[in-house]
């Protein structure tokens, strides 16, 4: 066999498993363009009539543009006050490394370790005792709180690389310590910043649980409204499912395609650096 | 220390601004951690204390009384009661199997896709993917159930073309469990190829080449090679949906709801519905506490792997 056609065949196998793998998710996409009839249609139907009715559909309906604007809104917002507040706690564990600095690592990591459920009886109670359920600002900041152990773990990865003798040079050139932390080492832990923001944005886009106890009707989100939705009156009503879902996991592909780089540092809580 | 000790003179006109403790190599510690900190206690802190004092009470909201101390019989309860040792047994099992097969079939794909820098659409390929180990497990779930749907879903009409009728993967007891764990292996199947993928690019160049030079065979390749150089990737990788899988609740709570009977119910969904269904929050408290334990000790693990390879990885 010529190289060349042995190199076709590889490279026809490798993109016949990639699409092994999405083909569940390119059915949903796929239905989601389909009437209701075609959906249920016996045998499933792989030639049809594409139709937009369901996203107009979708965008008319009363709680829609609220649960999208909260997904985003919440997402956004936990995750930057995490980073913020991860970055300073990062740089000091990296620099000065408090006595208890591998104990709080330690404990921030467990954190996310733990099942969800666990994490949620107790802080379900304070915030029905403080008031706080069905409070955007209670939930984004429950959401903050949950995305700062990857971000320390993250960033404290990135801090600890770049060498403290940028930090010596510009405090014996008379700069401040404010001015170490954000024009000298800030710059150069973007990649950091970037990879802990891209997958503190995925988790909290992506979860439902927190939200679905501590939050209520004013902070619905997407996540929240599909596993609701597809039990509400009796049988489940595919098509509003297929192209919600087809809308919902539309930005995190995308963010997988344009930070493909950070996806290692992003899925091991920055524990393996590389890129694949 | 040449950075700690600011001149004497400017010392003293730092007293008289207030905001130049920002600047103080003392405190300058405190202060970034204590956006953190406060955090930590707020949000973890307390609930936790409050999770573990609630452990010892009995307190239930459908009853509407007031909490009552009642020392560790909620542990004892959980100890004695068998469908806790079921779920806690049938999550370990989905642990087990669902790992391992996609370690094995993670790092089959990972050798398959280790030449594959030269692919046409390469970033395309892998967005499709990595795309399982992305989305929501809610919505994969929910689509996977319209995919299991014996009347009209895709699957049951392969099987039905196949000659195979009438089977409701997720309806019945018997195929159920299979039928969330095939899921879970689609799910994250990619994550373990990435972590192979990583070991692999971990491994030198030279090495590799050495041993081509060499003619050692491909098993002993592996062995010395590869994984003496890619291993602590992998089993970080491991472990990590290890502790991941433990947590299965989203992904089954959409599919079946623990159902039918009690076939899928995995711990933390138990304790979900435990917890909000059945509104038993001592009783769901204490079994908190508990898994509270099993996860501070894969975390142990996880850091006791980190710091071995931390040492040695040497220079």
């Amino acid at each position: 066999m010529s190289e060349r056609l042995r190199q076709g065949l590889y490279h026809l196998i490798l993109w016949l498993v990639a699409l092994l793998f999405f083909s569940p998710v390119a059915w949903i996409v796929l239905c989601s363009f389909k009437t209701r009839s075609d959906i249920l249609a016996v045998p499933p139907k792989l030639v049809f009539t594409p139709t937009i009715a369901n996203y107009l559909d979708l965008f008319q309906r009363e709680n829609f543009l609220l649960e999208l604007r909260n997904s985003f809104t919440l997402s956004i917002l936990a995750v930057v006050i995490a980073i913020v507040v991860s970055f300073l706690a990062a740089f000091c564990f990296s620099r000065f490394r408090p006595k208890a600095t591998d104990f709080l690592m330690f404990l921030l990591l467990s954190i996310r370790m733990l099942p969800g459920a666990a994490v949620i009886v107790p802080v379900y109670l304070m915030y029905v005792a403080f008031g706080w359920k069905d409070d955007l600002a209670g939930l984004t900041l429950f959401y903050a709180m949950f995305s700062i152990p990857f971000s320390v773990w993250i960033l404290k990865g990135f801090i600890d690389g770049i060498s403290p003798r940028f930090d010596e040079t510009a405090l014996v050139n008379g700069g401040s310590w404010f001015h170490v932390i954000f024009k000298v080492v800030l710059p150069q832990v973007k990649p950091g910043l970037i990879a802990a923001f891209i997958f503190n944005l995925i988790f909290v886009w992506n979860e439902f649980l927190f939200n679905f106890i501590i939050g209520g009707r004013t902070t619905l989100t997407i996540p929240v409204a599909l596993a609701t939705g597809t039990y509400s009156e009796g049988g489940v009503d595919w098509t509003f499912v297929s192209t919600l879902t087809t809308v919902y996991i539309l930005p995190p592909i995308l963010a997988i395609y344009f930070f493909q780089k950070y996806l290692l540092v992003g899925m091991t809580f920055g524990t393996v650096r590389g890129e694949v | 220390m040449a950075e700690a000790r600011p001149a004497p003179g400017r010392a003293a006109e730092a007293a008289f601004r207030p905001w130049a403790v920002l600047n103080d190599r003392r405190f300058l510690p405190v202060i970034l951690l204590a956006p953190v900190l406060i955090f930590f206690i707020i949000w973890n802190t307390i609930p936790t204390l409050w999770l573990l004092g609630l452990s010892f009470n009995n307190y239930s909201l459908t009853s509407g009384e007031p909490p009552s101390f009642i020392g560790f019989d909620n542990y004892i309860s959980i100890f004695n009661d068998p469908d806790t040792w079921g779920s806690l047994s049938r999550t370990l099992l989905f642990v087990v199997l669902g790992v391992g097969i996609e370690t094995f079939l993670g790092m089959l794909l990972g050798f398959l896709f280790w030449g594959s820098t030269r692919l046409p659409g390469r970033r395309v390929a892998l967005t499709l993917l990595f795309a399982p180990m992305i989305l929501t497990p809610v919505a994969s779930g929910t689509f996977f159930r319209f995919i299991y749907d014996p009347t009209f879903g895709a699957l049951s009409s392969i099987l039905r073309a196949l000659g195979i009728t009438g089977v409701d993967l997720l309806g019945d007891p018997d195929t159920a469990y299979w039928a969330v764990l095939a899921v879970d292996v689609w799910m994250w199947t990619p994550f373990l190829m990435l972590m192979t993928l990583a070991a692999l690019a971990s491994v030198p160049k030279a090495e590799l080449e050495a041993a081509a030079v060499d003619r050692l065979p491909w098993w002993q390749r592996l062995r010395l090679v590869i994984f003496h150089h890619g291993k602590f990737i992998l089993i970080l990788g491991v472990l990590l949906r290890t502790i991941d899988s433990f947590k299965t609740m989203d992904l089954v709570l959409q599919m079946t709801k623990g159902g039918p009977g009690v076939t899928t119910n995995t711990v933390a969904l138990q304790l979900f519905r435990r917890a909000f269904e059945g509104f038993d929050l001592g009783w769901s408290s204490a079994l908190a506490v508990l898994l509270l334990l099993i996860s501070i000790a894969f975390t142990a693990t996880f850091i006791f792997v980190l710091n071995l390879r931390r040492e040695r990885a040497g220079p």
